[in-house]
């Protein structure tokens, strides 16, 4: 009940909503998760509820696997990266409302996306605008809240709430090259060391 | 012993039907092409029928054939590149004369094109003498056109002629080896008279960036970019021109309109050839072009030693051929020509011979339905394309006509399922357009009904829904709410902060 609230205050005053959260024993670890399996679960089914005509790709192309780590994956580097460098930059946030909140920006979302993918149903390629314009417009908001978020949980002004947006952008992508090539070398070490175990296994 | 001869006799009369030739397994697949399933295989659309090699001619045998063309009346004329002449041969191929003197002007050197206009006169690309020559009606040499000469050209233009047309002006369009420019045009008279329908180099961020940022020497030192060079040239009734290009992914078949525009793949980068199979080689490269009277493009690719045959509009038909010793497959395929009765013969200069090719009754389906389609008759055709789908349930055009057909006859929910099947999702979105309009009139007062109901329910049960939770939440978690309001942020504050 308590997250339907603070859902429902997100989009109707984000601002108050950012302001909200850091007050002690509001927001719980498990909002978090809750609020990104929901924004999975929208995002499956407006998978399967496209109009046939606005489908891009083909049934085969399409893996519950890979859509939930491009939700999740993003979401977890974005929290890890705008701490890291919010700390630096002595933000006040803490991590939890960093990690609850940048999922609450989600609320837009998980609330309108699915009416939307309802109206491919009705609207035929020619007014495929219409679907642009309300989906760039959820994603415009969702990137609103975000900055919001950013700029209320550390207390920061205009500025360099922009500029911490943009560092926090680029240290996604360090991370991000960091733990692709840390899976690399882990791969390439459990391979390693599975093949002297074979090779033991077979020689002896 | 009477049952031994009757054995033999029997043996006898049962070889005596055994036709190798039709009982040959034909050496290639055919496939076809299907949106979003890629290559799907199909009923071959032709099979071999038989070659010509010239030791059973008087004339003797080919050497190296590179060109040939089949006049309105059934005259082939091949160019017998290898022997230095031109064989006349009559529709049930009998020599009907050589084209090519032993000395004089009329001596041909290494010809690889040959060209007849409808009156007769035989042009041809002498390669070698770096002219074209024309020729009678009956042989005999009229005149030649030697190498163009105009500042246009370039100072390294080098004249090599390898294939000629005749246009309805009377223009001679030209292909030259290795010139990268276009066609070149030459009038009646002899003189050059521009290029026509050059290809272009597309923009390149690539090139760009080098452009900036490479000093004058290192730019010295690149390889210079040139437009890709046309291969072969056809013409069809219309007096639309065909070509193919070399050394290009994409658009390697083009229909240039009289003032030089591809209109068979307007604003697009459309693929030709061949996708089925592996290889070592990166992409197809066309060197032959022929053009029906109901306009499918056939055009032959060296890479794959396949023909591919396409509609009016682009979409493939059938591919067949292949590379290797078997007959219906070819060592050097040169060029395809689309002859009389469907037949299409491919020139093999490898193998200095011209197969011959005939239609299945698949295929002439297929062509009867496909010519109907393109023309816009789609009921007139929709039978038909029943038809080949009774044959052949991979054929994805046929769902397409089929689908065109019903949205023509104001069918629109099954148009619609016909579009999906094809995988057309432009077309199913147009019919759906359509069903909708029609479904909303049929169901207005339903419809008028339910956004009436959904309106109401927006307006006034939302708010009370949310009311309802929110009282709900207080009840249940009220003290928690009131010991988080106190140290909250001052109300004032909030809206000018951001």
């Amino acid at each position: 009940m308590n997250t339907l609230l603070l859902m429902r205050l997100v989009i109707a005053h984000p601002i108050d909503f950012y302001f909200e959260i850091q007050n002690p024993r509001r927001i719980f670890w498990h909002q978090g998760f809750v609020l990104i399996a929901l924004a999975f679960a929208i995002r499956m089914l407006s998978i399967l509820m496209t109009g046939y005509a606005f489908e891009t790709r083909e049934p085969y192309e399409i893996s519950w696997f890979y859509e939930l780590v491009y939700i999740l994956v993003p979401w977890l580097v974005y929290c890890i990266a705008n701490w890291a460098v919010s700390a630096i930059m002595e933000g006040e946030g803490k991590f939890k409302e960093i990690f609850v909140g940048s999922a609450f920006a989600l609320v837009p979302f998980i609330l309108f996306s699915l009416p939307v993918t309802l109206l491919t149903n009705i609207l035929s390629l020619e007014e495929a605008d219409i679907v642009h314009t309300l989906t760039n417009l959820l994603f415009i908001w969702c990137g609103w809240l975000i900055l919001i978020k950013i700029k209320i949980l550390h207390d920061f002004e205009l500025g360099k709430m922009l500029w911490i947006a943009v560092l926090t952008v680029i240290s996604m992508a360090i991370v991000l090259f960091v733990g692709i090539l840390l899976f690399g070398l882990i791969n390439q070490f459990v391979s390693f060391v599975t093949d002297i175990f074979k090779e033991v296994r077979l020689r002896s | 012993m009477i049952r031994i001869i009757g054995l033999t006799l029997l043996a006898a009369v049962a070889m005596g039907l055994y036709d190798p030739a039709a009982d040959a397994a034909i050496p290639y697949d055919g496939y076809t092409r299907s949106l979003g399933y890629g290559d799907v295989h199909s009923i071959n659309g032709y099979v071999y029928m038989d070659s010509i090699d010239g030791y059973d001619l008087e004339s003797g045998p080919f050497k190296e054939p590179q060109d040939l063309f089949a006049a309105d009346d059934g005259t082939l004329y091949v160019a017998d590149t290898g022997n230095n002449r031109i064989v006349r041969l009559t529709r049930d191929r009998r020599v009907l004369g050589v084209i090519g003197d032993n000395e004089g002007p009329g001596m041909l050197n290494e010809p690889k094109g040959v060209f007849v206009k409808k009156d007769g006169l035989v042009y041809v690309a002498d390669t070698k003498n770096q002219r074209i020559a024309v020729f009678g009606a009956k042989g005999d040499y009229v005149k030649s056109f030697p190498a163009p000469k105009s500042r246009l050209l370039g100072e390294t233009f080098t004249y090599s002629p390898s294939k000629v047309i005749v246009d309805k002006r009377d223009y001679m369009l030209v292909i030259s080896e290795g010139n990268t420019q276009g066609l070149i045009q030459i009038d009646a008279k002899g003189e050059f008279k521009g290029f026509f329908g050059a290809n272009h180099i597309g923009f390149s961020w690539e090139r760009l960036f080098v452009k900036m940022v490479a000093t004058e020497e290192q730019k010295s030192q690149l390889a210079v970019q040139k437009p890709m060079e046309f291969s072969n040239v056809a013409q069809d009734a219309d007096g639309f021109v065909y070509t193919t290009t070399l050394a290009t992914e994409t658009n390697q078949i083009k229909r240039l309109s009289p003032v030089g525009v591809d209109t068979l793949n307007p604003g697009s980068e459309v693929r030709y050839g061949s996708r089925f199979e592996a290889g070592p080689f990166q992409m197809p490269s066309f060197v032959g072009i022929s053009v029906s009277p109901e306009g499918f493009i056939t055009a032959l690719d060296l890479q794959s030693s396949k023909v591919f045959q396409y509609d009016k509009l682009g979409n493939l038909l059938f591919a067949f051929g292949g590379m290797g010793e078997q007959n219906g497959l070819f060592k050097t395929p040169a060029t395809v020509a689309q002859l009389q009765e469907g037949v299409i013969a491919v020139v093999d200069k490898g193998r200095s011979r011209i197969d011959f090719f005939r239609t299945t009754p698949f295929a002439d389906l297929v062509h009867e339905a496909s010519a109907l389609y393109v023309e816009g008759r789609y009921e007139e055709a929709q039978q038909m394309w029943n038809e080949v789908l009774k044959l052949n349930g991979n054929f994805a055009m046929a769902y397409h006509a089929i689908g065109k057909a019903l949205y023509k006859a104001e069918r629109y929910e099954e148009a619609m399922r016909y579009f999906k099947l094809a995988k057309v999702k432009g077309d199913y979105s147009t019919a759906f357009r359509e069903y909708r309009k029609q479904y909303t009139r049929e169901h207005f007062a339903w419809i008028a009904l339910i956004a009436i109901a959904l309106l109401a329910a927006l307006r006034f049960g939302l708010p009370r829904l949310v009311r309802g939770l929110k009282k709900l939440a207080d009840a249940r978690g009220g003290d928690r709410d009131l010991e988080a309001a106190g140290p909250a942020v001052p109300a004032a504050g909030k809206g000018e902060s951001v």
